[in-house]
């Protein structure tokens, strides 16, 4: 997962990887592994004088039929850490997901 | 539910509304038509073209395999070209065109009744699949993306037109002699365009998606994949032009082996994925599904057969009907098994669970179907298959019933779990 978290964190780092840990425990429900492990979160973004978090993420595939379902658990996990915020969940498909995304945990987890 | 600000909505997936009704179509159909196998075994001693044998080859091809096809496919195009359903009411009129169109058909064949029932339920089952092509194009269109798998889907969707619009002239053939021979000396043609250019460009279009995506491979060859597409679509206009042309029997195999390169060639890219997939835990619908892959061989072997025997002038009826038994009940119903248990799970739990977000560990959808029923449902099929297909060459009447019946249980079976994921209603761990 650290090598995830290294590329994920932009700014408050403190505050990134409280996200981080927090969103392992959301999961891609057909795969059965956590959205950072799978590499699923490209960036998040703390703008601490407007009270905003901006989320980049991404999809397995577009049009993925569990998006609409993983994009709410991530937005209310979000949500819940940090109440004084407002989220902003982005899903961007540039770059597209490939399993090189998948933290070495990740892969462990799947050659189990 | 949190609602999530920023683009999510443009991701939104096909209504279960407008794909659920094909899904229990299909599961009915499926059913009937081992109903149809059970009570229909003395005929396969008869000539292939008959009024039961026409009956069930349509209740298998188009209630079954063209219905759960049309289905699932609302739900993937989507993820295929990376773009939304055009319009959900055009599913719902396709569904609705082909859903009358198919039984009356059926009858039509049944009875052989080549008046009404068969000529109105043609016309729908047309209809249907006009408005599924445009449905179709018109979200190709919208997309961005112009990938393999939706190049196979479209294309595999005009070989569909075409067949059912020549079928449909071959049902007022009867009537009206519209064509310079009679309908039975067209069925080849008509048959083929709908397994090779309908099932098989459309089945190895998503499963060149689907399979390196559920096994998370890191495999990829779009080479290999217009490669196949070449070899497959090449084939079929050869094999076509020569029934219309030429009907020589000896420039037949040349076809046939560019048909049966490109399912090879596909083998070997299904092959390459699984041998290079990161998520090494086979699920049970997957291991159906790769199944059905090599099952993809088994007509082969008896369309070899019925050439040699062909080239001999001495063409054997039951091994025409083991060649379609192998299509139909082999590749498509083990592949149709595999994928219902795939895609279905997931249709059901985003309408059970994807506003519930905000309520609690969800189970996934795999756990929707009972795991069980699935084991015994393949088993089950398997031992029917395994008796029926040598039934078939020997034509033996006991295991030609013992197969059906085998068949008949694994279909109810079938519908059982289909029943469960449908019904489902939602638990919070």
């Amino acid at each position: 997962m650290i090598e995830n978290i290294m590329n994920v964190i932009t700014n408050n780092n403190l505050q990134c990887i409280l996200a981080l840990n927090n969103l392992t425990s959301v999961y891609d429900p057909e795969i059965g592994l956590n959205v950072v492990d799978l590499g699923l979160i490209y960036k998040i973004e703390f703008f601490d004088e407007e009270k905003i978090i901006k989320v980049d993420m991404t999809l397995t595939t577009q049009f993925c039929p569990m998006g609409e379902s993983i994009v709410g658990d991530v937005t209310k996990m979000m949500n819940e850490t940090f109440k004084d915020y407002s989220v902003q969940v982005n899903l961007v498909f540039e770059p597209p997901w490939n399993h090189k995304r998948i933290s070495e945990e990740g892969k462990e987890f799947l050659n189990s | 539910m949190i609602a999530a600000t920023g683009n999510i909505a443009l991701q939104k997936t096909t209504s279960y509304k407008a794909v659920l009704p094909f899904y229990i179509y299909a599961a009915i159909s499926f059913f009937f038509a081992c109903v149809l196998l059970l009570t229909s075994t003395d005929v396969f001693n008869q000539h292939y073209f008959n009024p039961k044998t026409l009956a069930l080859t349509h209740t298998l091809a188009l209630g079954w395999g063209t219905m759960i096809i049309l289905g699932a496919s609302h739900q993937l195009v989507p993820v295929l070209v990376e773009g939304k359903l055009y319009s959900n009411v055009l599913a719902y009129i396709s569904f609705l065109c082909a859903g009358i169109g198919i039984p009356l058909l059926v009858y039509g064949f049944y009875t052989f009744n080549m008046g009404w029932p068969a000529q109105t339920g043609g016309i729908a089952i047309n209809m249907g699949v006009l408005f599924y092509i445009v449905n179709l194009t018109m979200s190709m269109q919208k997309s961005k993306s112009r990938n393999v798998p939706a190049v196979f889907i479209l294309t595999a969707t005009t070989w569909l037109l075409l067949t059912t619009l020549f079928g449909l002239t071959l049902v007022y053939n009867f009537n009206y002699p519209i064509l310079k021979n009679a309908s039975p000396g067209y069925l080849a043609l008509h048959a083929h365009m709908g397994i090779v250019g309908w099932f098989l460009l459309l089945v190895l279009g998503v499963a060149s998606r689907l399979i390196p995506l559920f096994l998370i491979s890191k495999y990829t060859n779009n080479k290999l994949l217009w490669l196949v597409f070449a070899c497959i679509n090449m084939g079929l206009l050869g094999f076509i032009s020569n029934e219309i042309f030429g009907e020589s029997k000896l420039i037949l195999p040349i076809f046939m082996i560019l048909v049966f390169s490109g399912i090879l060639l596909f083998i070997l890219y299904c092959f390459n994925a699984y041998k290079q997939r990161i998520r090494r835990k086979i699920d049970e619908q997957m291991k159906v599904s790769l199944l059905s892959v090599f099952m993809m061989l088994l007509p082969i072997i008896s369309i070899i057969d019925m050439l040699t025997f062909s080239l001999l002038n001495n063409a054997k009826n039951n091994i025409v009907l083991l060649y379609g038994f192998c299509i139909f009940f082999g590749w498509l119903t083990a592949i149709i098994f595999g994928m219902t248990f795939k895609t279905l799970p997931f249709i059901v739990w985003n309408k059970v669970y994807h506003k519930r977000a905000s309520a609690g560990k969800t189970p996934s959808p795999k756990d929707l179907f009972n795991e069980n029923i699935f084991r015994w449902m393949t088993i089950l099929y398997l031992i029917g298959f395994v008796l029926f297909a040598p039934g078939l060459v020997i034509l033996s009447g006991i295991l030609l019933k013992t197969g059906a019946a085998c068949l008949l249980l694994s279909s109810l079976l079938y519908c059982l779990n289909v029943y469960i994921v449908i019904m489902h209603k939602p638990k919070i761990v």
